[in-house]
């Protein structure tokens, strides 16, 4: 068995408990994606920016003017307005896959915003964001010092991958002997994987079972005979 | 129970949160009436709790756990858009806030009003001073902006006031915020940035008037100043909020002392955000005006700075 506390150590899922005692899994974005995040949302202000400076030359100073509007704009509120809009985050972070929530995985309110992304002038310092990626490095959910003190985060938005861990078709059979509730789980979850891993491996995993469950089938089809188990032992009997 | 019959037990309560929480997130007109959403996915979290304790399929815990993310999200949100909110915040919350932190206002006010005087004094007494503090360029740029000469008051050459109006949004405000996020710094980035702007304000004033064009200087920056100097004394407050509860965060934790100072400081943020809108449209539609004459200008910035001291001293207490 793994030490708990080391396990504890390199997990980096975050627990957002609900009234209901449940609790939430958000799993913290870290530096690297937030830079691709950062990068591509850089890359869309500086188009954006230089497309509309095109047209706004011919306006002459009114134009300088409304350029200069415009890139205050860009620079202090367009984080703002897209982590406020359905999806809570930048086009660079929905490209990466990202979100910003509050760190009771409630969805990020509007002072919140705003005092992250006005504290970027902070962790901006002393240059190219040092601090922030400092402050992301050294903490566990890697909050930068504006989801500090505003109390967000940035998480991999939930991915849909539909049913997975299902076990793979097979004749279900009961076990050979009563089984804990422990060793039920155990075998649930290695069918949930066999379709995941090499066969070589699901069937060294397979011959620490089988002996136990189905001694029958000690010299057939192990991988087959286990995940007949495993469908029992889900329901189909 | 096996997990089977668990999920086919409870599936059609399962879809029937899934279609509500779908249609409430479209704002469908015809959506789920709230008590029954409520119900639920208290049912489901429910669910969730058994299915982990039995150790249940991954496929269940994790279809369980996006429902009840989702409701959760929907459930427990705060809407705190809407124009109501935006009128009690100029109405009330604001100047509350100025008033609940006026010992960092004071301190603010200080960091930035000595050096202020300070330079001012200096650079009257010499004017080579001046160079000590800005660049001989510089001070070419500002005799040439607030000297006699025909064009507008405080502009180089033909700026014209749109963009003025731009650069004085861009530069002025996103200089208030950096002395707000400088605060994160246990305060100090906060105070050095506050003295630095009052040492360059206060050294081109005393220049200027020993130079003899202090009627042109003031009666330009008088009315904007109403806005904007206390604007940027109000950031470094807030600045100085998020950095006192840093250094003394009394029976809380440094991080959460943070958190509830900086839910308290954004408010002040707001508020001052509209006061340099205001000042950087008066600053480059009227302030530079030569047609109007100095005295009205002193009048109407009299009247400013008696309107904003007593919006801040005022507004928003609560009625006995």
């Amino acid at each position: 068995m793994p030490d708990a506390r080391l396990v504890a150590r390199l997990d980096t899922r975050y627990a957002a408990e609900t009234p209901e005692g449940i609790a939430l899994w958000l799993r913290p974005a870290g530096v690297v994606a937030r830079l691709y995040a950062y990068l591509a949302d850089f890359a869309i202000r500086l188009v954006f920016f230089s497309i509309c400076w095109l047209f706004l030359v011919f306006l002459g100073r009114l134009g300088v003017g409304l350029g200069l509007l415009l890139f205050f704009l860009l620079e202090w509120l367009y984080p703002v307005v897209f982590e406020l809009s359905p999806g809570a985050a930048t086009p660079g972070k929905r490209m990466v896959g990202l979100s910003v929530v509050m760190d009771t995985g409630l969805p990020v309110t509007p002072a919140a915003s705003l005092t992250r992304n006005l504290l970027r002038a902070a962790d901006f310092l002393p240059s190219f964001y040092a601090f922030a990626a400092l402050s992301m490095l050294w903490r566990h959910d890697f909050k930068r010092l504006g989801d500090l003190a505003a109390g967000t985060l940035v998480v991999h938005a939930p991915t849909s991958e539909g049913a997975r861990g299902a076990p793979p078709p097979a004749p279900a059979r009961p076990p050979a002997i009563p089984l804990s509730a422990r060793a039920q789980a155990a075998i649930v979850a290695w069918a949930g994987r066999v379709t995941r891993l090499t066969e070589a491996r699901a069937d060294e995993l397979a011959e620490i079972a089988v002996p136990v469950v189905a001694p029958q089938a000690m010299r057939g089809d192990r991988i087959r005979a286990l995940a007949g188990v495993a469908h029992w032992l889900l329901g189909r009997r | 129970m096996t997990p089977l019959q668990f999920e086919a037990e409870h599936a059609a309560a399962w879809q029937e949160l899934d279609a509500a929480l779908a249609a409430r997130t479209r704002r469908k007109a015809a959506a789920t009436d709230r008590a029954r959403i409520a119900s639920l996915y208290r049912a489901a979290c429910e669910h969730l709790a058994v299915a982990e304790s039995r150790a249940y399929p991954v496929w269940l815990i994790e279809r369980l756990e996006s429902l009840t993310a989702r409701g959760h999200q929907l459930i427990y949100r705060q809407t705190d858009f809407g124009l109501d909110k935006l009128a009690r915040l100029f109405l009330v919350d604001f100047p509350a806030a100025v008033r609940a932190h006026r010992w960092h206002v004071l301190v603010a006010l200080i960091a930035f009003a000595a050096p202020l005087v300070v330079t001012g004094v200096l650079a009257w007494l010499d004017p080579g001073f001046i160079l000590s503090v800005h660049d001989a360029g510089m001070v070419d740029e500002y005799e040439q902006m607030y000297g006699n000469a025909a064009g507008p008051i405080g502009r180089r050459g033909a700026d014209s006031d749109w963009q003025m109006f731009g650069h004085y949004i861009a530069n002025n405000i996103g200089l208030a915020f950096q002395c707000f996020a400088g605060g994160l710094f246990f305060g100090v980035g906060s105070l050095f940035f506050l003295a630095v702007n009052g040492a360059l304000a206060g050294s081109v004033a005393g220049y200027l008037t020993r130079r003899g064009f202090g009627e042109n200087f003031y009666s330009f920056v008088v009315t904007h100043g109403a806005f904007e100097l206390t604007g940027i004394v109000l950031a470094g407050a807030a600045g100085l909020v998020l950095g006192h509860a840093l250094l003394a965060p009394g029976r809380s934790t440094r991080l959460a002392a943070l958190e509830h100072a900086a839910r308290g400081a954004i408010v002040i943020v707001y508020g001052i955000t509209a006061m340099f809108a205001i000042a950087a449209a008066l600053e480059a539609f009227w302030s530079s005006a030569r047609w109007v004459p100095a005295e009205v200008k002193f009048a109407v910035g009299a009247a400013c700075w008696l309107g904003v001291l007593a919006y801040f001293v005022f507004q928003g207490r609560a009625r006995r």
